[in-house]
């Protein structure tokens, strides 16, 4: 009936490889984008198992895992709000966001 | 038992499904469907606060967000990439190598598990108040810097996607615009209000 933290932590190791791959093979910026929400969601699906597993321990612990992935979730609005909007100016000049001709985004 | 090996078949076509759709909005809508049965999972692990969150804020707001992008921008039809064949190839080894390790890991570590009733008893179900308690007490410092973050955030989305004042007042009249910016001129203000999501 109870599932071992290990499937969790395995499922989500499976889904940040799945993320990672899509990383590297996507073309267009916004899915590769998109790819990075995934990795970041198959991250806070392991801080949430490791949440309830510390939680058998110690009383603090689970609920502080817990809210760390609140915070994480508050980061990734951020990021996404100004990765969006990267993306947007960069559709501006180029009409293309292919991540193969992005070399003048390079400091 | 049962319901977990269900959500991680969701969990995992949906996933596939971000990586191998070639049209961006039908990838997109593949990620909501991840994201909603991950939402579900939460609920398995006792965090019923963070599975109304994952659905309000990610499945909710982010995913429009990025559905809004990807309609107002057209993006076009790329699927995996062509130019070099073996880099893709290449890449799908190392998911493959990189999923193995890490669920052989996790399986690996024989230290004993907890009693799940101490932890059921510990997380208080993932409430908001109990989340809200850690959230102002041990981690209030995140919270605040989160605020900032936000903050920078907004501002950030803003002044990208804002145009010049200058260009746009000092234009001249007779020489007209290029084709290409009379095109673009309606994302502005669409954009900044989205990107202060």
């Amino acid at each position: 009936m109870n599932v071992p933290t290990e499937a969790y932590v395995a499922l989500s190791g499976v889904l940040f490889a799945i993320g990672a791959a899509g990383v590297l093979v996507r073309r267009s910026a916004i899915m590769v984008f998109l790819n990075v929400e995934l990795m970041l969601n198959a991250a806070n699906l392991a801080i949430v198992a490791y949440a309830r597993h510390w939680a058998g321990f110690d009383a603090l612990a689970g609920l502080s895992g817990q809210t760390v992935v609140f915070i994480v979730l508050a980061v990734a609005a951020a990021e996404v709000a100004v990765g969006l909007a990267i993306l947007v100016a960069i559709f501006r000049d180029r009409a293309s966001s292919d991540v193969d001709g992005l070399a003048e985004v390079r400091l | 038992m049962a319901t977990f090996v269900v959500l991680a078949v969701v969990m995992i076509a949906g996933a596939l499904g971000v990586v191998l759709l070639r049209q961006p909005v039908h990838a997109a809508l593949s990620l909501v469907g991840t994201l909603l049965a991950l939402a579900v999972t939460y609920v398995t692990l006792e965090a019923h606060f963070l599975a109304a969150v994952q659905v309000i804020v990610y499945a909710g707001a982010i995913m429009v967000l990025f559905l809004f992008v990807l309609m107002l921008l057209n993006v076009q039809d790329t699927g995996p990439r062509r130019s070099l064949p073996g880099v893709r190839w290449a890449a799908y080894a190392t998911a493959v190598v990189t999923a193995a390790a890490v669920a052989a890991v996790a399986f690996w570590d024989g230290r004993p598990a907890p009693d799940p009733a101490v932890a059921s008893l510990n997380l208080q179900g993932g409430s908001a108040g109990g989340i809200g308690d850690a959230l102002f007490g041990e981690l209030l410092l995140a919270f605040h810097l989160v605020g900032v973050l936000l903050l920078t955030g907004v501002v950030g989305a803003v002044a990208l996607v804002q145009r010049r004042a200058e260009s746009a007042h000092g234009a001249p009249k007779g020489s007209g615009l290029p084709a290409g910016r009379d095109a673009t001129d309606p994302k502005a203000p669409a954009l900044g209000s989205g990107g202060s999501r």
